[in-house]
């Protein structure tokens, strides 16, 4: 049984299939439910990731269904709304996801569904009511539908592209760097001379969708891509690779030597890219070497985050840049299974750091462990900065959901995104510091004011 | 009987014939109104909008010492996270309802997160809020309201919403209020009268309410502000009241009224002070029916003075402005636009009912070929009718501004804008000129296509609403 949550950060299937078409170019998502889910999606995701809104509002078709849908059914709404979005809204594919009520009322969105497509539009659907699951859940929900619903709509034969790699488990929005960190990763990708497939993101239509079936490799970025590389080998044979996280700094180079491994590409050009990328870094690193040790960042850290992000950064930050992790959280309800994985990876990574690491996405019991876990510098969600600013802390924002920052193009995969981290936290130790100093100052005179009267 | 015996007020539909779906002249619109039965319109196509859910949710954010938990499956508690990270308000719980809740029912799901709930905030309230899945599987809240309401100690509220009985969002905020008043509104027989005055002010910007309330204290008058800010005192100190003051009739209306007719506290209805005029008459009306009047005209030509002042050479002269806000608002910045020497070119307003026969009026009689379009959140209408019309600057309050600036006018956003009082005046004007000064932010987004069709912008943009049939 699932239990209830305070201050919710994994919204629901429903959104998280919204967060994957939005991300499509072309793609139109049409909402068949009431009309405020994809107001919900809109204020509770999008607008909580300044920079995250696609078609510069809220989802552009939804059947707003009414009292009568709800007691006579909603399909005869579904059909009337999926036609005039056709009419009415520019696309190239049109994403028929139900809410919860309709889901309920048991309307026949198949049906409606190929009605659409009887009339030569290009229509597919997913069941992606809240009840079923979270944002992740909603996520794999609206790729198996792709996967297995476009081969059908698509007319014109492929022509196949050696060297591509389809890129799987970045949630959109749910990671606020999704944009910057494919693009990263597909920049280190086309480095070693493969063709990424980023699917997600500025220039990444329902084309790269089709092109699917073609890629020598599917790359899970994270455990939520786990399931889309599973079906993907089962129904084209195509190899997949697995990351342990978010490859950050070193980790990239590992990911790329993998990758070389597994397609048979050569070992010497992919070392020599990798080097290059690490000189780069490498001197990022000396540079910020003075302010490193004047300002003290030798910190013991807190991180919130999905899983993927907490194995990714927590690894560039120990490894890399010497901090020690003490809280570590992971938010994104994986498996038991994965679980499992993770905690023995983690176990791995941080052994000997009497690191604790927790699985919750409640708020409170968040607070909790950030409380008793003594570290010095907290990186977490916009749902941690209030505990952070109680303990007096030190805070980036890392995680969804994101307030009083804004990320558009920002990342903090790969090497260019292990120096973003670089500035990020460098930047909020040192101001930290700094308005640290200058209270402490004030004081100080305030002290002197009261000494001399 | 009394009105609050009910779980849960009438619509919006059937209380003040309000439609969400029309477009026409003023002339035509009073006309709507004129008659027994308002017909109502539908869409045949939409776009997501907000409902009285949202509504709801919006207006206990602003409740003190509460909790509110969310009676529903996961997602219908992102607005909730929203409030809780943008403005630090409120504390948000969702039960969580799985596919197995949604058939079983999930009472005691809900029964631990009341109870987890008072354990951890010992709030002064804690709300429960339905959702669209329990009302259709009709889980029974009431019991669990009853049941831990004795065994906490603690006013346990139901919030009946359904998320599609209405199509109008601001039911939501009738539902809210007549929740927490027959809750915690305390007895009706009782008629004592304290010196406090309700200053009812839903969902304000924090800075409107306090414009209003620097100019209402400076008269010396002692205010019971609520439901924003309110603690459950509040709301039992406000059926004691001398009276309540209006700040925006299509949001409090119902709670102006019930406590009107269950609690005989007048209720001075004024249009929004939005305008030096308007603040004026609002002012005024506030100060005659606390035997005030003269004060308050003294303090008004004060401010009137300094706000001229302040404007300078300030004028919309020439400019042609659209408008799409929420009732109250769009009539009373219309008047504002005027003031300023502005044409108003079109208006979007989120609904229209009998609450606006009065302005409708007014308005038909000084332009009568003004068109109204009548949308919450249809982006593809306000678009195709903007484009049309080309007005020189928009100002909105809705979520779907991102879209209007790719058409490549000047827009303002007044949905995080103070606009009340003397202070409003001068904030608007300096955001209007700013906005018409430098327009190149709106020139870059024009590059941007909008999301709709070359067919659909060719259509009328009443293309899609149509009369229900019933």
């Amino acid at each position: 049984m699932s239990n209830h949550i305070d201050g919710s950060r994994n919204s629901c299937a429903l959104h998280g299939a919204l967060q994957l078409i939005e991300a499509i170019e072309g793609a139109v998502p049409v909402i068949h439910s009431n009309a405020g889910c994809g107001y919900q999606h809109f204020l509770g995701v999008n607008r909580l990731n300044a920079g995250g809104d696609a078609f510069g509002g809220p989802p552009v078709s939804s059947s707003n269904i009414s009292e009568k849908h709800v007691v006579f059914g909603g399909s005869s709404r579904l059909r009337e709304q999926l036609k005039n979005t056709i009419q009415v809204v520019e696309g190239d594919l049109y994403f028929i996801v139900s809410g919860c009520s309709t889901e309920m009322v048991g309307d026949d969105i198949p049906a409606m569904t190929k009605e659409g497509r009887d009339q030569n539009f290009p229509v597919i659907y997913a069941n992606t009511p809240g009840f079923r699951g979270d944002v992740h859940h909603g996520y794999q929900l609206a790729v198996k539908a792709l996967v297995e619903q476009l081969p059908d709509l698509l007319k014109a034969g492929r022509t196949r592209t050696a060297g591509q790699v389809n890129l799987w488990g970045v949630i959109p929005h749910q990671d606020p760097f999704w944009a910057g960190n494919l693009e990263e990763i597909g920049r280190l990708l086309e480095g070693i001379g493969l063709k990424p497939n980023l699917l997600l993101g500025y220039g990444q239509d329902v084309n790269g969708w089709h092109k699917v079936p073609d890629a020598d490799l599917n790359i899970a970025v994270s455990i939520w891509g786990e399931t889309p590389a599973k079906l993907l080998e089962e129904r084209y044979g195509t190899p997949a690779l697995t990351l342990e996280g978010l490859p950050v700094g070193a980790a990239a180079g590992r990911m790329l030597l993998a990758v070389s491994e597994k397609l048979g590409i050569d070992r010497e050009r992919t070392e020599s890219f990798v080097r290059s990328e690490e000189n780069r870094l490498n001197r990022h690193l000396a540079a910020l070497a003075d302010t490193y040790y004047r300002a003290g960042f030798q910190l013991e850290f807190a991180l919130v985050g999905e899983s993927a992000q907490v194995v990714g950064l927590s690894e560039f930050l120990t490894s890399t840049l010497g901090l020690i992790p003490r809280t570590l959280v992971i938010t994104d309800n994986p498996s038991e299974e994965a679980k499992a994985t993770l905690q023995s990876l983690l176990a791995a990574l941080v052994e000997g750091w009497g690191t604790e690491l927790s699985f919750s996405e409640d708020h409170i019991e968040i607070s909790g462990l950030i409380r008793s876990g003594g570290a010095g510098l907290v990186l977490g969600s916009a749902l941690e900065e209030q505990v952070a600013v109680e303990l007096g802390l030190p805070f980036l924002q890392v995680s969804f959901p994101l307030s009083g920052r804004v990320v558009i193009n920002r990342g903090y995969a790969g090497y260019k995104g292990a120096s973003s981290l670089l500035e990020d936290l460098g930047s909020v130790i040192l101001s930290h510091a700094l308005r640290a100093d200058i209270s402490s100052q004030d004081k100080h005179s305030r002290s002197g004011t009261v000494f001399y009267t | 009987m009394s009105l609050l015996k009910a779980k849960s007020p009438r619509i919006r539909e059937k209380r003040l014939d309000t439609l969400n779906a029309w477009l026409g002249d003023t002339a035509a619109a009073i006309a709507e109104f004129s008659g027994e039965d308002t017909v109502q319109r539908i869409r045949t196509f939409s776009q997501g909008a907000q409902d009285d859910l949202l509504y709801v949710l919006r207006l206990l954010a602003g409740i003190r010492n509460s909790v509110t938990i969310i009676h529903a499956p996961r997602g219908c508690a992102a607005a909730g996270l929203y409030h809780q990270v943008t403005s630090g308000r409120g504390h948000w719980i969702v039960s969580n309802l799985d596919q197995r809740d949604t058939i079983m029912g999930a009472d005691r799901k809900l029964r631990k997160a009341v109870t987890a709930a008072h354990r951890q905030y010992r709030p002064e309230v804690i709300f429960i809020v339905a959702s669209p899945v329990t009302a259709i599987n009709n889980d029974d809240i009431q019991a669990v309201v009853e049941e831990l309401h004795e065994e906490l100690e603690l006013p346990v509220v139901p919030v009946y919403v359904t998320g599609f009985a209405s199509r109008n969002a601001v039911t939501g905020y009738d539902i809210a209020l007549h929740s927490i008043l027959k809750h915690s509104g305390g007895d009706r027989r009782v008629h004592q009268r304290s010196s406090k005055v309700n200053l009812l002010s839903v969902v304000e910007h924090p800075a409107d309410r306090f414009e209003a309330e620097r100019l209402l204290s400076s008269l010396g008058v002692d205010l019971n502000i609520l439901p924003d800010g309110a603690s459950s005192k509040t709301f039992r100190l406000a059926t004691e009241a001398r009276l309540s003051l209006s700040l925006d009739q299509d949001s409090e209306n119902y709670l102006g009224v019930i406590l009107r007719d269950e609690y005989r506290v007048p209720y001075i209805e004024q249009p929004r002070p939005v305008g030096v005029e308007a603040t004026g008459r609002w002012l005024v009306a506030a100060g005659r029916a606390l035997g005030i009047e003269d004060a308050a005209s003294v303090l008004h030509e004060q401010e009137s003075e300094r706000v001229r002042r302040e404007l300078g050479d300030f004028s919309l002269e020439g400019v042609r402005v659209y408008l799409a806000l929420s009732p109250a608002t769009a009539f009373a910045v219309a008047d504002l636009v005027g003031e300023f020497g502005g044409e108003v070119a079109g208006i979007t307003v989120s609904h229209l009912d009998k609450l606006h026969t009065a302005r409708l009026e007014v308005l038909s009689r000084r332009s009568p070929a003004l068109q109204l379009h009548v949308a919450d959140g249809q982006p593809f209408e306000e678009l195709n009718i903007v484009r049309r019309i080309a007005p020189d600057i928009y100002l909105g309050d809705a979520a779907h501004l991102g879209q209007v600036g790719r058409l490549g006018i000047p827009v303002v956003s007044l949905e995080n804008t103070p606009v009340l009082g003397y202070n409003g005046v001068t904030g608007l004007a300096r955001s209007l000129s700013l906005a018409l000064r430098n327009r190149s932010f709106g020139a870059a987004l024009a590059g941007i296509p909008t999301s709709y069709t070359g067919a659909w912008y060719r259509r009328s943009p009443n293309w899609h609403i149509k009369k229900e049939v019933r």
